[in-house]
């Protein structure tokens, strides 16, 4: 005989897994330092070319200029200060993306929990 | 109200039965209004501009996942750019990598809104993103809506400018970048729209999270009111000369289209909230529940009541069976309707549906049919 309740929670199960549940399940099969490091390494990569972009836009935007002054200046200054810029704007997109990744982890860690009770309470049906 | 409850059921249910049809169609339509958009708005590759080429692209991007749509724009977009000038597409394809790697990768499973936000934008009528946004995504949705402006104000600033830079020789090809560069970082008008945006998607998803009466509405209302104060601050801060009217007819309609979300996503009946306290070994609970308005749409069954009937030949063989008198075939409309109770009021799996029987014929079987009933 059906058992109503049942099929109400596998139906709710099965959602879950099709939707949220695909990028939870993915998350989830990190530890929370694993995850969060892959995070952060590929925002240090992103964030570097993104950077390079947009230091060679900076450079073309006065390119004729640049190129006038490139005898003049002390390259080593200017290298450190490209430098210190890269720093810092490195280091605030992974702060960004540590916190949002952090965010994410907790709440699939979360709806895992709760799927998790379900799978149990399952099994338990199945057991009546 | 329950007309519309009705309304609201049997779109849910035909959106449910034609789901593997309706999304491909939308996706379809959503792609071919991008890339024409794009088309209309730059236009320079005039192989590009072709229907047959637009209609195949947004036939494949109807089966291909949402991001597609943004790639296939992207690139549209960037073909018309080098037909306008190569320095032109190289600053375009470097501000879209910058956002891709940026931003953009970090929320790509939001890439409609993007679309959304550019479509909007050439169709005048900004002020529905935020309020939309705010309402059915995360405040983390801003970084697509942020991404869309910045695009859409890049184009219509090449647009703009394309006499002046399809004039420009070979040797002014920086000048030709600092055209594009300025167009971005020294338009306050899109800094302000950013800035606002973000501030109002953040503030309406903040408000229709809590736990009070109303949220959604209440969430809708604050939301408009301060797009609207903080792009009045930005007009006098910054001259991004907004007009003021556009702006308030925009917020009325962003407003029309919160409620129509707040119909469809969080229909629910305050009058009958209930608030119950209990407590475990380790808490004590405070639950608020407010149930929400449905009523379960109205459908037809047809029950044919035939009685079982034999072909005449095997009736008359078999001697000791007796001939009905009369032939009966019936057919019954089994009406169901809303019970007009709220689902509140019921168990939430229970069938909530009233039902009557009305008999539609009754009528004797035709003495030249073939077959006898037993």
């Amino acid at each position: 005989m059906l058992n109503e309740e049942r099929i109400i929670l596998m139906t709710k199960m099965a959602s879950y897994e099709e939707g949220e549940g695909k990028a939870s399940m993915s998350i989830g099969k990190y530890f929370r330092g694993d995850y969060i490091a892959v995070r952060l390494l590929r925002a240090f990569l992103s964030g570097t070319i993104a950077f390079v972009l947009g230091f060679g836009l900076y450079i073309l935007y006065d390119f004729e200029e640049f190129m006038a002054d490139i005898y003049k200046m002390d390259l080593l200054v200017f290298a450190q200060n490209v430098l210190i810029w890269y720093a810092v704007f490195v280091v605030v997109y992974c702060v960004a993306i540590y916190v949002i990744s952090a965010y994410r982890y907790g709440k699939a860690k979360k709806s895992l929990k709760c799927y998790y009770h379900n799978l149990k309470k399952l099994e338990s049906m199945y057991r009546q | 109200m329950r007309n519309l409850l009705e309304i609201r059921e049997k779109v849910k249910l035909l959106y449910s039965r034609s789901e593997f049809i309706l999304v491909p169609v939308l996706k379809f339509m959503l792609a071919f209004l991008t890339i024409c958009m794009v088309n209309g708005e730059l236009g320079y590759m005039s192989k590009l501009d072709n229907l047959g080429l637009v209609l195949i692209v947004s036939l494949l991007c109807s089966f291909l996942p949402n991001g597609c749509i943004v790639l296939f724009a992207a690139v549209f977009s960037l073909m018309h750019l080098y037909e306008l000038s190569l320095e032109v597409a190289i600053a375009g394809l470097a501000i879209y990598l910058i956002m891709f790697l940026l931003f953009f990768r970090l929320n790509s499973r939001d890439s409609v809104i993007l679309i959304f936000t550019v479509v909007l934008l050439g169709m005048k009528i900004p002020y529905v993103i935020p309020i939309a946004v705010g309402l059915l995504a995360a405040p983390l949705a801003a970084i697509p809506v942020g991404c869309g402006i910045v695009v859409y104000y890049m184009l219509t600033n090449i647009s703009a400018n394309a006499t002046t830079i399809s004039s420009m020789g070979a040797d002014e090809a920086t000048a030709k970048l600092r055209l594009v560069i300025d167009g971005i970082l020294g338009n306050r008008a899109m800094l302000v729209l950013i800035v606002a945006f973000a501030i109002t998607i953040t503030v309406v998803y903040l408000l229709r999270r809590m736990s009070i009466d109303y949220s959604w509405s209440i969430a809708m209302i604050a939301g408009v009111i301060i797009d609207l104060v903080v792009l009045l601050v930005g007009d006098l801060m910054y001259d991004t000369k907004l007009s003021l009217g556009m702006a308030i007819l925009g917020s009325i309609v962003a407003l029309i289209v919160g409620k129509v979300l707040e119909f469809f996503r969080f229909c629910v009946d305050y009058s009958r909230t209930e608030k119950v306290q209990y407590e475990d070994d380790e808490y004590y609970y405070y639950v608020k529940a407010v149930p929400k308005m449905s009523v379960s749409a109205a459908s037809k069954t047809v029950k044919h009541i035939n009685t079982q009937r034999r072909p005449v030949r095997e009736i008359e063989e078999d001697e000791d069976m007796t001939i009905a008198p009369q032939r009966v075939n019936r057919s019954v409309v089994t009406e169901r309707t809303g019970s007009g109770r709220r689902s509140g009021q019921s168990r939430p799996y229970q069938s909530r549906g009233g039902s009557r029987s009305v008999t539609i014929s009754s009528e004797a079987d035709d003495p030249t049919d073939d077959y006898e009933e037993i």
